[in-house]
């Protein structure tokens, strides 16, 4: 379990740049604007290809995945 | 079809089809009858206000029927528009403002900050006009020949930026093509997703319109939402597909995005940045009957002035698609660093010269006189895009003589974003250089920064505090992703800051 927060903070802090996302793990993604719609698609690829989780884009809903602990439960979730 | 003005054809198709659609925006819908008597009523407005002659009025406004009444009552009155998204900060409104010197800004969203200068056309009253104003306004003042219709401002290497003046007759040139060799029907249903304040959104606003056809607007907050979006998108029932290729790769990773699904769909176009044949081939697979082209232009020539059908034949053959041939009435060739042209096959910058090439910046004659000149009658624009042509006549892409970048298919100068980093108390220097992937597309934008003295104790904080500052000042896209602390900066034997060996530096592995 501890591996998969790992490897989706990962994701998140190399996309972004931040090292935020470690530090706050609750900071909303889209508002701070650390995400945008083509950073989204990238968080989408990423984890198909390294966590092998299928999160389909037409379910991806913002309010769902808006803080990287929010990303981190959708994952385990869909594992 | 060819048309002559852009104004008569519109109101020629409220005439004969005054019950037809013209403008979707979700569930509601407006007639061209409704386009014609409240264009009209807002340009009897404006001419009964006596603004400066032929002086530019700002329109402020988002993804909506309003706006697009307003652009068209001003450009009836007589007034270029110059669009400004609401989602733009601030600062940028000021900068407009100063540069433009606008005589009016029309508010079809409310202003976020005073303006000193222009009248101010509130959002109220310019409800109440579009409702009950008077319809008698004088057509021989109406925007036509060369003087300005729209003037769209874009990223300027000194951090303020540019106005391109487009005329009626660039943008007549510019929708006569499209009307001739897109494969455009009438009465056309066409997706109207990128803002009005970028040209790209000129691709659909005018041809449409022209074709008496439909904008299906598809806002922002929609788009951001991809649960919302893929809910939303089947129900528009498009024919026509306008968007960057960066908006078309979010769509494509829908596997739902196919042609069963999407019956109508069957024309897309492409502008703002390279069209990879990676997306270019999965979009075919999933739209195997779509008409599908990729079009190149700067905004100085009036959004577009190649293109190219993107065939299974053209897939196979090139690793990077060509951004395709001229238009007609266009001429395109290649020339070296002292402006002698090149033959066949030789890489250098793409020249542009033609009736939809711009008359320059809005009162700037010095970038105007570097950027353009004359060749026999016609306007020529340098474009700073490096190309070749082939032999087929086919001319393909290959980069920036400069440091401008195009990043999700917004333009942006790096030097832009530096001048505004260097404006900030924190920011001692600063160079910002593109990050690509391994289909030459920038994916972030990396600031490299020498700080001033600060109470920040950590990075974290020092950075939250540069990008809300810097956000202030610049579009949401220019904002770079990461920001690199450095005790100093690499510098080029002239004493300049060395971007390319930060760019390489960024670009390893």
């Amino acid at each position: 379990m501890d591996n998969v927060r790992e490897t989706v903070l990962e994701i998140l802090s190399d996309l972004t740049g931040s090292d935020e996302i470690k530090a706050n793990p609750d900071i909303n993604l889209f508002e701070t604007g650390l995400l945008d719609s083509m950073g989204t698609v990238q968080l989408l690829l990423e984890l198909q290809a390294q966590l092998d989780v299928d999160a389909p884009v037409s379910e991806f809903d913002r309010t769902e995945w808006a803080t990287p602990n929010k990303v981190v439960a959708k994952v385990e979730s869909m594992q | 079809m060819t048309i002559s003005n852009i104004m008569t054809q519109i109101d020629r198709v409220a005439e004969r089809y005054p019950q037809r659609i013209c403008y979707q925006d979700g569930l509601q819908t407006y007639t061209y009858a409704q386009l014609k008597i409240e264009s009209d009523r807002v340009a009897a407005f404006l001419q009964a206000q006596n603004l400066r002659q032929r002086a530019p009025v700002v329109v402020y406004g988002n993804q909506t029927f309003e706006t697009v009444v307003t652009f068209l009552g001003a450009v009836k009155a007589g007034h270029a528009y110059i669009p400004v998204d609401s989602h733009s900060p601030k600062e940028r409104l000021v900068q407009i403002n100063e540069v433009a010197h606008p005589a009016a800004v029309l508010e079809v969203v409310d202003l976020p900050l005073e303006l000193d200068g222009p009248q101010i056309i509130k959002q109220q009253a310019l409800k109440q006009v579009r409702n009950q104003g008077s319809l008698t306004y004088d057509r021989q003042q109406s925007v036509t020949g060369d003087a300005n219709f729209y003037i769209i401002f874009t990223s300027g290497t000194t951090g303020v930026p540019k106005g391109v003046q487009i005329s009626h007759n660039n943008l007549l040139s510019f929708v006569n093509w499209m009307l001739a060799d897109f494969n455009l029907y009438e009465g056309i249903r066409a997706l109207s997703q990128a803002s009005y304040a970028f040209d790209l959104s000129v691709m659909d606003l005018y041809p449409t319109l022209a074709l008496g056809g439909t904008l299906v607007a598809l806002d922002k907050a929609v788009t951001d939402n991809f649960k919302q979006l893929f809910a939303t998108l089947p129900q528009l029932k498009l024919n026509e597909w306008v968007s960057t290729p960066s908006f078309i790769e979010i769509c494509l990773l829908d596997p739902n995005f196919n042609q069963k699904n999407y019956p109508t769909l069957n024309r897309f176009l492409f502008c703002g940045e390279e069209l990879t044949v990676k997306t270019a081939s999965k979009l075919q697979a999933q739209f195997p009957d779509a008409e599908i082209y990729n079009t190149y232009g700067p905004t100085e020539a009036t959004v577009a002035v190649t293109s190219v059908q993107i065939t299974a034949a053209l897939l196979k053959k090139y690793d990077r698609l060509p951004i395709g041939k001229a238009k007609a009435d266009t001429q395109m060739y290649v020339v070296d660093e002292t402006g002698q042209p090149l033959s066949t096959g030789e890489n250098g910058e793409l020249i542009i010269t033609g009736p939809s090439v711009s008359k320059g910046y809005l009162n700037n004659p010095e970038k105007t006189k570097k950027a353009f000149f004359q060749v026999d009658t016609q306007q020529a624009y340098h474009s700073g895009d490096l190309g070749f042509i082939d032999d087929q006549g086919l001319i393909f892409y290959r980069g920036r003589t400069d440091f401008q970048v195009k990043m999700h298919g917004y333009r942006i100068e790096l030097e832009d974003v530096d001048q505004n980093l260097l404006q900030l108390d924190l920011v001692k220097q600063a160079s910002t250089v593109p990050c690509y992937n391994d289909m030459h597309k920038v994916t972030q934008l990396v600031a490299y920064i020498v700080p001033n003295a600060n109470d920040y104790t950590d990075k974290l904080t020092l950075t939250k505090a540069i990008k809300m500052a810097l956000g202030q000042a610049v579009m949401p896209y220019m904002i770079p992703q990461r920001l690199v602390y450095q005790d100093k900066l690499p510098l080029t034997i002239n004493g300049k800051v060395d971007r390319k060996s930060l760019m390489a530096e960024v670009n390893q592995s």
